[in-house]
Parts: C-alpha cells; structure tokens; sequence
C-alpha cells in the first residue's frame, strides 16, 4: 500500500506500519514532508519537532524490528496545540508571555498519544491562550482555513483543525473550553470531538475555564477520533487531575452498530434563530433526513434556558480565566519586564505587555465579575442558571440519546470579517451549553454549503459518559454523507507520498 | 449601572494589568458592552435555585498515600525562570512604593 499520506486512515497508518508496508520513520517523514511543502500557506504549526518524531518513529521501527508487538497508534503522526505541554518543546499558549516557556514535563493526553506509539510531529497555533474563535488572536500570526486561505479556520483549536484538513497530520489534539476543538472541526471539514467532563486527563495543559476545559482529537473520520480516543483513555484514571474519570474502553468497537431505533432531538426554534446561515438550515435539515433514513426517531425537544447560556458561560468562564491566569506573574516563568524597583509594578507591566487584547478583556471581565459588587448579581446568579440549563438537559436527554444542531451559525468567515468581540461570542450560541453542564459534544462535517462550497458541521450532543453512543450516531451521519477523510482539495497529495 | 475609566482603572490595578490611558479607553467600552452582553442572566427567575459550580456534582476529595515521589529537580523548576541567583528565584522589592498595595 503506497500513496499520499494524507488518504490514509489512522488505523490503515498502524496497520501498514505493523505489517511493515512501510516503516514508522517512512511515515514521519511524509508528515514532515507534507507539513514543508503545504504550511507555508497553512500556517497550522507553531513548531515542528523533526528531531522528536524521528526518534519516536526509530523506537516504532525497532520494536518492530525486534518482533514487539506494536501498540494501536504505532507510527501515526499526531500534533498538539500549544496549550499541552511536551518535554523538549515549547508551550506558548500562542502568547508572548509564553514564547520562551519550555515545556517542565509532559501533559498526560500527550504522554497517552505517545505510549500508543504515535509520533510527534509539531505543536499547533490557537487563540492566544484559547480566548477566542478565529485563532487570528494568536500572538505570532494567523492560521487559515485550508478550504480557503483568505478565512479563519475558527478557533480556538484553529491549528489543530487546519492541520488536520489539510492533511499534514492524520489526529490533532485541541482543547475545548466552550466549542474551541467542534467549531473550528466544523469550519475546516474535519471531526472533532468534545468528550465528556473528565474523560481526559487535563494535567500538563494550560488551565483557562478550569470547570469547562476538555481535551479532545479531531480527525478526518470519526474513526480517526475514537481511535485517538482509545488511546487518549488507555490508562483510565489518571491521579494528577482530580476531575478525570475511568473511561478506558474500546470506541471503535461499536462505531458501525446500527443506529435503528435510536432517538435523535432537534430544536426547531434554533434553526429559526436570527445569524443562522440558510445553507447550514439546509444542511442541517439535510442531516435529519440521513438519520431518519437509517432508522433513527427524530423528535423535537427544547431546551428553554438555552438562551442564557452565552450569558452564563462569559461570566464563569471569564471568572475561571482571570483565577487561573493569575499565576502569570512573569516571576516562575513567563514574560517579565525588567527594571521596575516594585514587584508590584514589574508584574502589573508584564502581564499588560505578556498579554494580548483578548486575554487582558477577558481577565478585567472576570477580575470585575468576582468583585464583592458584582459576584451575587452575576456568578453566582450564573452558577444558578447553569443549574436550569443542566436540568433542561437531563429532562431532554430522559427522552433521546442525543441532540442535533448546528455546529456554527456560518461556514468559515473572512480574516477580519467580525471584529467586534461581542459578535463573536455570540457566534458560539450552539456549542457553549454542552460546556457549561459537561456533557460530550461532537461535530460531524456533512456537506459544503450549497452557496459558499465551504465545508458545514453538524453537531451531536450526548448526556456525559455516553461518548462512545455519541460516535456510534455521529459514525451514521458520517456514513451518509460524502465528507469522509476528505482532504482540503488544494493541498490533498501535496507533498506526503509514502515510497 | 455602567462602569467609569475610574472604575475600570481600579480593577486593572487589583488584576495586576497596567493599562496605558489609550487601552483604558477601549477597556472601559469593551466592559460595559460584555457587560451588557451578561444582563440576560438577571432575567431569570433563580429564587430557591441552587448553584451548580462543577458539572461533576458529587466530586469527593481525592487523597492519595503520602509517600515520597520524585518532583522537579531544582534545575527543572529555575528553567523558565526570568531571574534567579543561587538557587532561588529573584524578584524586586516587595515593600515600597506601590508596593504594598
């Protein structure tokens, strides 16, 4: 089996690299070719680590070699967005006060990807410290959209979900704190997914909403993402997070069941919702129709606090931000501007010059909004709302096994097309409530739009802990549409060629 | 309720982001918007609801054995270390002008 890299799936790299098709340092070397010759226009990667991929792919080929039987990702070439630390690299956050910072130790969502044998390839831009939805908040530049070099490829996982659309890399993994890993999935075409709360560790990557952070892969096929997630959960609980849960099983082994008879709900009222794009209502109709078709009930349901959730999500979320960007002092690590005789002074200038405009609104929302005028009127009104929107769930979710809904009200929008910081936010109407209680969320690339030709995402949310029914529907609708391990038409091939 | 420049410059001070009179324009506009972004949150009738701060409600203490385990070494922790001496990490006077508050 010979090729570009970039058509193969996950499990067609390891089986390849096990059977000996081609060697894991063969691989290594398309990913890296392939990122040479396709992210110079990309611009996914924040760094690539050449000397750390080919020393994983030697240890692949010489276990091999030795007759060791190879573990499930052996040889795959995977990247991790800049939030997760990696010995040997540097964790920027893609943020100034970050720039220098070398990664102390290794995160254990990555540590998980490297014991199944996957080989690092890079490190991934992002928003500045996950604050935003174009990733044109980095520090150190833009990433766009492989479908369109002139769009955003969303954010925040931006150069995770470019990375993997254009075929540089078979599974990315990025964070999503209140749609970072779905929405960009969607804007780029690929699958990505939000497992539940607690499925993945979140030691060793860099806290934003410390109640909403979830680590998760995306994929161009859904069976790319349970593979990474079979691995990612491989060693069940991990003790340095105290949130994270048993979760190891195998997600791949249910992904093709059949789904007749299962219950799907769609919330009419959203898809009438003012900013949805009327090639995403097709879209999303279109949807319904594919699962209809293979047996699956569709019902309405309502989620009548929904509403709120933007609200809900800014306040905690802001809160949490400011909290754990705290410890940002530009003392123990970090940006710090020299030649201030107080400290009080050098970390008041380095943190306003290691942070970017995003970073300091969201820290002077959340340093307001905990202060003893505002934190009855709007924390804990907001911790209270959450309590209706998790209810409103639980009741939905008594009656079906998942949710449909649009990823993002629009297919991927212009470099500097939305400026204004409160247009964006709002932009993340369909994705932040599954944050906000916790449960899994998945977004599914089903079609391009009708107008645009830009890919659209569909998205499935589950009650928490049903991740692996999540990707057994979200496999159905993949099967029904011909998104399937697409590559991003004008990088597809480009460079990548296994001899 | 809105809040003023001055109001906005209190709140950099406590969270540690020295603004520049231009930034502190633009903050003042931006918070009262994001603000105003938040006041559906006041609608809602919350009376008798209890809060929600985790979406793992029934989260237990988790306590392991207290046995010795190896850390960072101390050349670890002082890598990304701005400035150090001897060891320790180096920081201005704590005490002083603007100091203290």
């Amino acid at each position: 089996m010979t090729g570009a890299l970039d058509g193969f799936s996950v499990r067609q790299i390891a089986r390849g690299v096990a059977a000996g098709d081609f060697s894991a340092t063969e691989v290594a070397r398309a990913s890296l070719d392939a990122i040479a010759r396709r992210d110079g226009e990309v611009q996914a990667f924040q760094q690539t680590t050449e000397e750390l991929a080919l020393a994983a792919a030697g240890e692949v080929d010489a276990a091999r070699a030795a007759g060791k039987t190879l573990p499930p990702l052996a040889g795959v070439p995977v990247a991790f967005k800049d939030n997760m630390n990696l010995v040997g690299t540097r964790t920027t956050c893609a943020s100034r006060m970050l720039a220098s910072y070398e990664s102390a130790y290794t995160a254990t969502c990555v540590q998980r990807m490297l014991d199944a044998g996957a080989v690092p390839v890079g490190k991934l831009n992002m928003d500045e410290f996950a604050f935003g939805s174009t990733t044109d908040s980095s520090a150190f530049h833009s990433t766009n959209n492989p479908w369109d070099l002139t769009r955003v490829p969303g954010g925040s996982s931006g150069g995770s979900a470019a990375a993997v659309a254009s075929g540089e890399v078979a599974v990315a993994l990025g964070s999503d704190t209140g749609g970072s890993i779905r929405q960009p999935a969607a804007l780029c075409g690929v699958v990505g997914m939000k497992p539940t709360y607690g499925v993945v560790s979140r030691y060793g990557v860099v806290a934003f909403g410390s109640s909403l952070d979830q680590v998760g892969p995306l994929g161009r096929r859904v069976e790319d993402v349970a593979a990474a997630l079979n691995a990612l959960t491989a060693g069940g609980r991990d003790r340095h997070d105290a949130m994270s849960q048993d979760c190891a099983q195998d997600y791949l082994a249910h992904l093709d069941d059949s789904v007749e008879g299962r219950t799907v709900g769609v919330i009419p009222a959203l898809l009438e919702a003012a900013g949805l794009a009327a090639e995403v209502r097709t879209a999303m109709r279109d949807a319904e129709e594919r699962l209809a078709g293979q047996g699956v009930r569709v019902v309405e349901v309502d989620l009548p606090n929904m509403a709120s959730s933007i609200a809900a999500y800014y306040v905690i979320a802001s809160c949490e931000a400011f909290s754990n960007l705290a410890r940002f002092d530009g003392v123990r690590y970090g940006y710090q501007e020299p030649g201030h005789a107080t400290l009080a002074r050098q970390t008041s200038r380095s943190r306003a010059l290691g942070f970017g405009a995003e970073a300091k609104r969201r820290q002077m929302l959340g340093a307001y909004l905990l202060s003893s005028e505002a934190y009855d009127r709007y924390y804990l009104a907001a911790q209270k709302v959450r309590t209706l929107i998790t209810a409103d769930y639980r009741r939905a979710f008594a009656q079906v096994d998942a949710i449909l809904l649009p990823t993002s009200p629009t297919p991927a929008w212009r470099h500097g097309e939305i400026s204004d910081p409160a247009a964006l936010y709002l932009a993340d109407i369909y994705t932040i409530s599954n944050n906000i209680v916790g449960n899994c969320g998945i977004s599914v690339p089903v079609c391009l739009g009708s107008q645009s030709g830009l890919p659209i995402g569909a998205q499935l949310q589950g009650p928490a802990f049903a991740d692996a029914r999540l990707l057994t529907l979200a496999r159905a609708l993949e099967r029904a549409s011909d998104m399937e391990g697409r590559v991003a038409p004008a990088f597809a091939g480009r460079g990548g060629e296994l001899a | 309720m809105s809040l003023s420049r001055q109001d906005v410059a209190a709140i950099a001070d406590y969270a540690r982001i020295g603004l520049t009179d231009a930034e502190l324009d633009a903050m003042t506009s931006y918070m009262n918007d994001a603000i105003a972004l938040l006041d559906p949150i006041l609608e809602y009738d919350i009376a008798g609801v209890e809060p929600t701060y985790h979406p793992i409600g029934d989260l237990a203490n988790v306590a392991r054995d207290d046995a010795a385990a190896v850390g960072l070494s101390l050349q670890e922790a002082l890598t990304n270390v701005p400035d150090s001496q001897g060891g320790y990490v180096r920081v201005p006077a704590i005490l002083g002008e603007g100091g203290a508050s």
